[in-house]
């Protein structure tokens, strides 16, 4: 028998070890980088320094992404090297403003519809109208102008007097996500819910596919997750119709405000609107769901609409239309699922939601501009977008990025993506100017009318009614706009 | 004999790293704060006008600026926070060094949540609290259970200090009062007790102190909310600081009212430390 010596065996043992190390690390897209720089020989004339919340090291998929993204830019731009930093969503804009302010910022990079007004504001990006006019159109023969994007794309990424600061590359939009297995449990017994489903050429119904205008409004909408709500014998909600999560409440009001007419905010971000009369009549309908029909499980801090969804105990719930891929993941592809807009309040006409965007935008004190404009562009075009979607699955913002082959068959293989452009189609802008301070002051009052609904209509809670609650929040957001706006005045006459 | 001009500046070349450290991360960012506080003022713009005293102002008179709802609801986190550890901790101590076998086991088991990461802490009791009937869920809950979280994590911290305080007190006082006839409540009453008071005021010191910084908990577990019920200082400051554009002059002015504050707690701890001695006299 051979004696295979101990030291032999450690070496051999070391050496498996670190074989399967180094395959978690290529597998994990962490070796891309010591590839890459072995592989450069000469440095290029330009470091262009991108930064993203987005991840090249969060899974294959981005990291086949930014890969494809890198390899292709740099072998058709040879004089650019492309250096991807990422910064976590959280701390973005106070490392932005560190980096500008240490003078070490990137040269562009994507920015969320949540802050990029305020960036702009305080004079953090370059406006990108000389560009576009410039040099609009990508090697693929795509525009990059207004008229290429979705209008509801193209909505948050300019000032109200045409300056443009950011280019679109995303879009989502707020949307009801059905269960359909629940739904099509319910829809043999019940026509009503039959109704909500498409139909095949021959009259029967497809199961797949949930129509757009599925529900006709808020008094139809309330019938059928009336009918989907199931109780338990001690009459609490098992399966709730629809889930209501009352903490955090401000984020469900916006798009239920579009569907009634109203708006959270005005365009100029001068002053609230929620507090109007159709504002305060969907107040009363969200707490009116949650109270008297009944259709929401119990308010809970550390259940989601989204966790009560992919149990399974959940027929509907207000989500992104981004929110698909994390169904599928979370549940395994097991939930069966589409989505919708919402349906018209009585003061509102067709179905509506709301709107936001990330974008590409370039700081002001890059020094690469060019070849900054020259990535946007390739970020920006169906190209980009089909690359997006091709590792990412998303929807893209683009008007020709519907009519392509590929999102074809993206709807074929995901029938919960056939109403996704009609959706963002349907989006009213959501809240833009100083959205933490407007929620730090309206979410705690949102929050006490949802949790104390019965009380402010007999007049016994905190507030006298739910109107003068409504009132006080928009009274506090108007003193932040007023503020933040006295603030921007100061800046622009601080800025040569 | 004479010590050479090289000899005495040796121990200040040794101390010299961590001062500097210290000046630049301390004292000068607080320098900043100072200064900030006096203006409007933004990380990326930096100092705009000079507003005087006006941050102060604001944080003191006016209601939207939600100072003194955060001091009261912080107020009462300190005073949960100081009462329920000194009834955990000590008790905690007391048992621990009376017991004979795996006292180092007990006392690192106590010790775990100490050096265990605050966020860590915060998801974990997230889902208790949710599952225990949704303590986070009503404004009249969350501030009480987020107390519970911070005397949990702090206790065994607190333990150790008194076990180190019990180590100290002689076993002879001890011995004596027995043979005076005291039992177990005499002893603790008039023997343990007033011979852990530096302890004791140390432990609440620092409870006051770091109660007063609770900052983790709040944002990981309920964002200020229901309804602002939990919504203390360091979150004000942090929101206005870093979330909202313009408004770091505010935040500092808010800061150092709470130095203020934790400032008075400090001094009352230097005079009770003046008298170091229990038994002097």
């Amino acid at each position: 028998m051979v004696v295979i010596p101990r030291s032999i065996y450690r070496i051999f043992i070391g050496i498996m070890a670190l074989a399967l190390i180094m395959a978690i690390f290529w597998r994990a897209g962490m070796t891309r980088g010591w590839v890459e720089a072995l592989r450069e020989t000469e440095p290029r004339p330009i470091q262009l320094r991108i930064w993203d919340w987005w991840s090249p090291s969060s899974n294959e998929e981005f990291g086949d992404y930014f890969a494809a993204v890198k390899e292709t830019f740099e072998r058709r731009n040879p004089d650019v090297e492309v250096i991807y930093q990422t910064v976590p969503f959280a701390n973005y804009v106070q490392k932005l403003s560190t980096a500008m302010v240490g003078r070490t910022p990137p040269d562009l990079f994507q920015s969320s519809g949540f802050w990029s007004e305020g960036l702009y504001q305080r004079g953090m990006l370059r406006p990108l109208n000389d560009l576009i006019s410039k040099d609009p159109v990508h090697s693929d023969g795509s525009r990059l102008d207004e008229a290429a994007f979705l209008p509801t794309a193209w909505q948050h990424n300019h000032t109200q007097d045409g300056v443009v600061f950011g280019m679109p590359m995303i879009i989502d939009a707020s949307c009801l996500v059905w269960n359909l297995d629940i739904l099509e449990q319910a829809a043999k017994q019940d026509e009503d819910i039959r109704d909500m489903f498409v139909r095949h050429p021959d009259g029967s119904v497809d199961y797949d596919h949930i129509r757009f205008e599925a529900v006709k409004d808020w008094d139809h909408f309330r019938r059928i997750v009336k009918k989907l709500t199931t109780y338990t014998p001690d009459g609490e909600v098992d399966q709730a119709g629809y889930t209501i999560q009352a903490y955090g409440a401000v984020g469900l009001l916006p798009h239920w405000l579009a569907t009634n007419g109203a708006r959270f905010q005005d365009m100029a971000g001068t002053r609230a609107m929620f507090d109007s009369p159709a504002g305060i009549e969907t107040m009363h309908f969200i707490s009116r769901l949650y109270w008297e029909d009944r259709v929401s499980s119990s308010f809970r801090r550390e259940l989601t609409p989204a966790d009560r969804f992919q149990e399974g105990k959940s027929a509907c719930i207000p989500a992104g239309t981004y929110s698909g891929k994390t169904i599928i993941r979370n549940t395994m592809g097991w939930t069966h699922f589409g989505k919708t807009a919402f349906p018209p309040g009585p003061q509102g006409q067709g179905q509506k939601t709301v709107t936001w965007g990330n974008m590409m935008v370039i700081s002001n004190r890059s020094t690469n501009v060019e070849a900054a404009w020259r990535y946007i562009k390739f970020v920006c075009s169906l190209e980009g977008n089909l690359l997006r979607l091709k590792h990412l699955g998303y929807n893209g913002p683009r008007l020709d990025f519907y009519e392509t082959e590929q999102w074809r068959q993206a709807m074929a293989e995901r029938p919960y993506l056939s109403n996704v452009k009609q959706i963002c189609l349907a989006g009213d802008k959501l809240r833009h100017t100083e959205i933490t301070a407007a929620d730090h002051q309206a979410n705690p009052i949102i929050e006490t009318i949802l949790l104390q609904y019965p009380d402010m209509v007999n007049g016994q809670g905190p507030y006298p009614s739910v109107e003068a609650a409504m009132h006080e929040a928009a009274r506090n957001v108007n003193k932040v706009y007023d503020r933040y706006n006295r603030q921007v005045k100061q800046w622009k006459r601080q800025t040569p | 004999m004479a010590v050479s001009l090289r000899q005495k500046l040796v121990p200040y070349a040794y101390i010299a790293p961590a001062m500097g450290i210290t000046v630049v991360f301390s004292v000068v960012s607080m320098g900043i704060s100072f200064y900030a506080s006096f203006h409007d003022y933004d990380a990326f713009v930096g100092a705009s006008a000079f507003v005087g005293l006006d941050n102060y102002r604001r944080a003191l008179l006016e209601p939207d600026s939600y100072f003194w709802l955060s001091m009261r609801n912080t107020m009462f986190y300190v005073a949960m926070s100081v009462v329920g550890v000194l009834i955990t901790a000590l008790p905690l101590a007391l048992v621990c060094q009376r017991i004979r076998k795996g006292q180092a086991l007990f006392r690192t088991l106590y010790f775990l949540p100490s050096i265990t990461p605050g966020v860590v802490l915060a998801l974990v009791f997230f889902h208790i609290f949710g599952i225990w009937g949704g303590l986070l869920d009503s404004a009249a809950t969350a501030l009480p259970a987020l107390a519970i979280l911070g005397v949990w994590s702090g206790a065994g911290y607190n333990m150790v200090i008194f076990l180190a305080g019990l180590a100290d007190i002689p076993q002879h006082l001890y011995d004596a009062a027995k043979v005076d006839g005291a039992n177990r409540w005499h002893q603790f009453r008039h023997i343990t007790i007033p011979m852990l008071r530096n302890t004791l005021v140390f432990v609440t010191v620092m409870t006051i102190i770091s109660a007063f910084q609770v900052f983790t908990s709040v944002y990981i577990m309920t964002n200020g909310g229901p309804e602002r019920s939990t919504e203390v200082i360091t979150f004000t400051i942090f929101i206005n600081a870093f979330s909202i554009a313009g408004q770091m002059g505010f935040a500092s002015a808010a800061a150092w009212l709470l130095f203020a504050v934790i400032f008075v707690f400090v001094f009352i701890q230097m005079r009770i430390f003046k008298s170091r001695n229990v038994y002097d006299g």
